[in-house]
């Protein structure tokens, strides 16, 4: 009995590009089963992995639709024509996603506490958290929350896996050196709870794409490492309404609070203004126990998983300050700044602004003269006349050092510059050549020869002497 | 990966979903059947776009949407043979972002547009188009094109 089964648009690319098929067949079932087999690939498109229909697809018999005869069972006879019509629906509705029974056993130990129970841990299921970075605060904090059955979590970051990353970013592993951070989180994530939805967002967060990406999102937790993202992280979050899970590390020691509730303050009711750049270090520069991140981020999805639940105080207001080698808490209040320029009831920013500028970082237009590790070596070599100064902290000075260097930490220079002799000729290194070039327009501004070295001595340790350890 | 667009098509659509607000606004895209329609790169040049009524009840039109399979049908059976097909949608969302939502993605088919416009106080104030991945799992945006 040949029966024509007809394909609306959609699906003809899964059939040769043909309209219509023709199958011998006695029931539907019969006649879409053998549709099947010529064509597997619509095979996965209509049918879920559990063998039924998809929610998109009816079935109709010459005029009805299969569901009000006999379903797959329908008997069909010659000249009948089967139509596969989609259902075609959607809208702004999010539907609300009910837990399976497979995910209440996972979250029994949630379930059981009436602070969270079933309907708390639906709320998690339909939450969305968006982590600001896949490094030392996002590993931790993506983690807990993925473990947590936080249904969507987004991730922004475009780094790849460094070696030296796995001192403490334990969502990723030795394995995923050189690859995507994003793609080595997702692997990881979904290997702990294959429920949640992970988005990841390869590029970086900037002006222009913040407020769209934060308004998918429920919760916005900050993992920044650097002042010009973690402002635009803070006004994104006031313009688009959501609260920021804030944490920040510095060596041993930490800060967390949640900014941008309703009537909570933001990061600039607490800091209106970045630190002048060079000032303060970053993790690169400065150095940071491994474990503090981790204390930071699970401490930041505490506060995440408060928010999404409505449970507990949110620490909004205060600022918890983290002191590792005390092992000590302390809390400061933090008000809301009634001049703040984005959250108060008269802003003067409504939309991101241009933050490598806020954050000063694009001053250094003014050229510095500099020379490379192999100028510095034939000096040296030559034994020309000149003091060298090195611009890092004393115990980087520790790890490593160039024989016959002097040590004035950047910070430190403001106060010492007296020491150094006026006449003299001043080269000047750092680790990488950032915090020295900073030196050396200052130490010009104030009437010396300063000349900066390219690289730093990691270039030196590379080029010039591999005995000196790169840290 | 993109869909092409005329003044024509656009107006009609921003005009069903302005007017449908605060309900949603839908209809389907109609145009020549690309030789590579499943492929992640191909193109649409969209010649037709066809308003049709919400099929939900009222009191879920405001974030729902759903066009009748019988109207759906008919329209495929009026282009068969022609190389012309129902090769996208449209709707809108009203007031929210014009990023598909999980209802979206559970009931969107291949290869097609789902060409989203998000009205704001009865204004179109954005549109964003997707095309779903072939395993179903979610969507890619792809660029508008706005000829002539």
């Amino acid at each position: 009995m040949s029966i024509d089964i007809r394909l609306p648009t959609a699906l003809r690319a899964f059939a040769d590009k043909q309209e219509k098929v023709s199958v011998d067949a006695d029931s539907v079932g019969d006649a879409l089963e053998k549709l099947f087999i010529r064509h597997e690939r619509l095979r996965q498109q209509l049918l879920s992995p559990d063998g039924k229909l998809r929610s998109f697809v009816n079935v109709y018999v010459n005029e009805d639709d299969a569901r009000d005869k006999q379903g797959l069972a329908t008997p069909v006879k010659d000249g009948d024509t089967i139509l596969i019509v989609p259902a075609i629906a959607g809208g702004s509705a999010v539907l609300e996603l009910e837990l399976t029974t497979a995910e209440k056993a996972r979250y029994h130990r949630h379930l059981i506490m009436p602070e969270v129970g079933a309907e708390g841990q639906k709320k998690l299921k339909n939450a969305s958290v968006l982590c600001v970075g896949a490094g030392g605060l996002g590993s931790p904090l993506a983690l807990y929350l993925a473990a947590a059955g936080v249904g969507r979590i987004g991730i922004v970051d475009f780094d790849t896996v460094d070696e030296s990353n796995l001192q403490r970013q334990i969502i990723h592993d030795t394995q995923s050196v050189g690859t995507s951070k994003l793609k080595s989180a997702e692997k990881r994530l979904k290997g702990l709870n294959p429920n949640v939805a992970v988005e990841l967002h390869e590029t970086r967060l900037t002006s222009a794409n913040a407020v769209e990406l934060f308004k998918r999102y429920d919760v916005i937790a900050d993992g920044t490492d650097n002042f010009a993202t973690r402002y635009l992280v803070n006004d994104a979050c006031v313009l688009t309404g959501k609260p920021n899970a804030y944490g920040s590390i510095f060596r041993f020691e930490g800060q967390l609070s949640v900014f941008g509730l309703k009537d909570g303050p933001c990061y600039r009711c607490l800091y209106p203004e970045p630190p002048p750049p060079g000032l303060v270090p970053n993790c690169a520069e400065a150095g940071v126990l491994g474990v503090l991140p981790g204390v930071i981020g699970t401490m930041q999805a505490v506060e995440a998983l408060k928010l999404i639940l409505g449970i507990g105080r949110p620490l909004s207001g205060r600022l918890m300050l983290y002191d590792a080698l005390e092992q000590s808490w302390r809390t400061l209040k933090v008000k809301k700044d009634p001049a703040c320029p984005v959250c108060s009831e008269n802003p003067t920013i409504k939309a991101p602004i241009d933050y490598e500028a806020f954050c000063g970082l694009k001053e250094k237009t003014v050229s510095i003269p500099e020379i490379s590790v192999q100028d510095l070596k034939t000096k040296l070599d030559k034994k020309e006349k000149f003091v060298l100064l090195d611009v890092r902290e004393p115990h980087e000075y520790e790890i490593a050092k160039i024989p016959g260097s002097t040590l004035i930490p950047l910070g430190k220079l403001p106060e010492r510059f007296g020491e150094l002799d006026k006449g003299a000729k001043l080269i000047v290194h750092c680790k990488m050549g950032g915090r020295s070039a900073k030196a050396v327009q200052f130490l010009r501004e104030k009437g010396y020869d300063a000349t900066n070295v390219a690289g730093g001595i990691n270039a030196w340790s590379e080029s010039i002497d591999p005995s000196v350890p790169q840290y | 990966m993109s869909l092409k667009l005329n003044r024509a098509v656009e107006a009609i659509a921003a005009a069903t979903c302005e007017k449908a607000f605060p309900e949603e606004g839908c209809g389907l895209l109609i145009g020549p059947i690309p030789e590579n329609f499943e492929a992640p790169g191909r193109v649409l040049a969209i010649d037709e776009a066809r308003p049709l009524p919400n099929g939900w009840d009222a009191s879920a039109k405001t974030n729902k949407y759903l066009i009748d399979p019988k109207t759906l049908a008919r329209v495929e059976a009026e282009l068969s043979g022609t190389g012309r097909g129902v090769v996208g949608f449209f709707h809108s969302h009203p007031t929210v972002p014009a990023w598909p939502s999980p209802f979206d993605l559970t009931m969107a088919m291949p290869c097609c547009s789902y060409w989203i416009l998000q009205v704001k106080d009865g204004k179109v104030a954005d549109s964003r188009s997707w095309q779903r991945t072939e395993d179903g799992r979610s969507f890619i945006e792809e660029e508008i094109v706005l000829e002539g």
